[in-house]
């Protein structure tokens, strides 16, 4: 009995600390100004949808949606094939100078040096290459950041899948990359559903690359829309809460959806 | 076993077209990855040997901005605070995370709820979580301050205070990676082999023996592994810092990140700024292999 309270109040605890903020960012976005600042109200007593309209209407927000859609389909999609086929090249063959381990401990290493350090050049880059503000340069910048981990990730997926299956489709005839697409592929198919679960939630929550390439509506992404509308010295704290929401929504619906991949995606590797 | 593997592998590799299949398969991944990431970093090398002006480089000084770097006394602070951070945050995550996990090791109603709900926090944009944080935070409209005032209080003064800002982006970063932690330890946990917990019963040993004698040990190699993963990506945190307070007040939560993005993009420092961030890129590396090095040490034990 003892026990069994003691375990209520824990995931009350728990519940009431996570979610606790969340519902205060939610009910301050049907909130006025007025309300929110002259009233300090604990819920909204004059809900209102004006915040949600302003940004869309006043503060370009279909643009930033569009944009991090497009940046984040196109730089997963193609990190995802290019990553599944170096993947399985480094899983499966044996390469000279042992160039099949050392690649994956190259893209490890990258990944492990915080993206903040090559930020300045990337800048430099891509204004030389005029592709500052653009779809393109955030495309090329994420798809490589999501190289690295797909590579490594997608390995120890194929490592897993038996050599004798593809042995087996060679031996009815099938060719060795046709073996790669027919056989590993689809067996490997979870393994690379997580993968590319935990690709989109990084790339769709990016925000310094963001925030150093892109400066217009033309390319800015969700993550770099919403802090523009901070920072401002009369803090539009209605606008920004609303803004939250709708930044926050499409990702959290996503990872609530793909909730049992994910978190096979997150907790691997620190396991193994 | 090894060198079976190894055979294997060669005999795939079979000949003709197929000997080159695994080139065709690296070079578009590689060649991304060398021309957006590996160039820059070479290029970033080149930068931070030298000063510039309007974004191109007006002369050589060799390594002389990693020198001024040890006497930059707001590098020096910057460093420190990130220090700070990282070290508290990340060990209040482990504690928590591991106490939670030891709390849901047993299936009970309710778990799956918490489970899913636990996922919110990490997987909400960090930028939207600075502002979750700046709601409850602000004097004038923070949740803190409308219950301070519903209980008869007066307004809260958090982020206009450099102790209490930097404990305040603490409680964030513990609010938005205490799950991770959760769920790594979790997994852990659930994978541990039941015999020796089943011998201890048997035994009759009791809960606190079990823990400092069985559990703990066991989970030392996967707690680890938990606490690297995070110091890492702690060093590097830089979007809920820009939004909750850019640094401030002062210098309180100005990581290494936030000023070396303003030595580069607001005093237009470039070289000098390369020259940080290539320090810190190192600092994390070297880090991170004596981590992995001591995670060798405690497997062969």
């Amino acid at each position: 009995m003892n026990a069994r309270l003691a375990r209520i109040c824990v995931m009350t605890g728990v519940l009431a600390v996570v979610l606790l903020p969340i519902y205060w960012l939610v009910s301050t976005s049907f909130k006025s100004n007025r309300e929110i600042t002259q009233e300090g109200t604990l819920y909204p007593h004059v809900p209102t949808l004006d915040n949600y309209v302003r940004l869309f209407t006043e503060k370009q927000f279909g643009s930033y949606l569009t944009n991090s859609l497009v940046v984040t389909f196109f730089s997963v999609a193609i990190a995802l094939v290019v990553g599944a086929m170096g993947a399985y090249a480094i899983a499966r063959f044996r390469l000279p100078f042992a160039m099949d381990r050392k690649v994956g401990l190259f893209l490890l290493t990258l990944r492990i040096i915080p993206p903040v350090v090559i930020l300045i050049p990337v800048y430099l880059l891509m204004l030389s290459l005029g592709l500052l503000d653009s779809w393109l340069g955030l495309i090329a910048t994420y798809t490589a950041f999501n190289v690295t981990f797909c590579v490594w990730m997608m390995e120890s997926f194929f490592r897993e899948i038996p050599v004798d299956l593809e042995e087996a489709a060679m031996v009815d005839g099938d060719s060795r990359f046709g073996a790669f697409r027919r056989i590993t592929l689809p067996l490997a198919a979870p393994g690379l559903a997580a993968t590319a679960i935990f690709a989109v939630l990084v790339t769709f929550n990016e925000f310094l690359f963001a925030l150093a390439l892109t400066a217009t509506p033309r390319a800015m992404t969700m993550p770099r829309g919403t802090a523009t509308l901070i920072g401002r010295i009369d803090t539009d704290w209605a606008s920004m809460a609303a803004a939250g929401v709708i930044g926050a929504l499409p990702i959290v619906l996503f990872a609530l959806l793909v909730q049992r991949h994910l978190v096979r995606g997150l907790t691997m590797g620190a396991v193994k | 076993m090894q060198s079976g593997t190894q055979a294997r592998k060669y005999r795939l590799q079979g000949a003709g077209l197929d000997l080159a299949l695994p080139y065709l398969m690296l070079a578009p991944g590689l060649m991304i990855v060398l021309g957006v990431l590996v160039y820059p970093l070479l290029d970033g090398l080149k930068a931070s040997t030298r000063t510039y002006r309007y974004g191109s480089p007006i002369s050589d000084v060799g390594l002389q901005n990693y020198v001024h770097l040890w006497s930059d006394a707001q590098f020096l602070n910057s460093l420190w605070v990130t220090v700070k951070f990282v070290a508290l945050s990340v060990s209040i995550e482990a504690v928590l995370g591991f106490a939670l996990a030891l709390f849901c090791l047993r299936e009970f109603r309710g778990i799956r709820l918490l489970r899913t709900v636990l996922i919110i926090p990490m997987v909400i944009t960090p930028v939207v979580v600075a502002i979750v944080f700046r709601l409850i935070y602000a004097s004038d409209a923070g949740m803190l301050t409308a219950l301070s005032e519903a209980m008869g209080g007066g307004a809260m003064q958090i982020l206009g205070n450099p102790l209490n800002a930097f404990i305040g982006l603490v409680v964030l970063d513990v609010w938005e990676w205490t799950p991770l932690m959760f769920l790594i330890l979790l997994a852990g946990l659930q994978s541990l082999p039941q015999e020796p917990f089943e011998a201890a019963r048997v035994d009759g040993a009791g809960a606190w023996r079990v823990f400092a004698d069985l559990t703990f040990p066991m989970m030392r190699p996967v707690l680890a592994v938990a606490i690297v993963l995070r110091t890492i990506d702690a060093f590097g945190t830089f979007d809920q810092v820009f939004v909750l307070t850019r640094g401030g007040p002062g210098e309180a939560t100005r990581l290494v990140s936030i000023y070396g993005y303003d030595t580069a993009f607001k005093f237009q420092q470039t070289g000098y700024a390369a020259a940080l961030f290539v320090t810190i890129g190192l600092v994390v590396l070297a880090l991170a292999f004596s981590a992995i090095r001591l995670l060798r040490r405690i497997d062969a034990s």
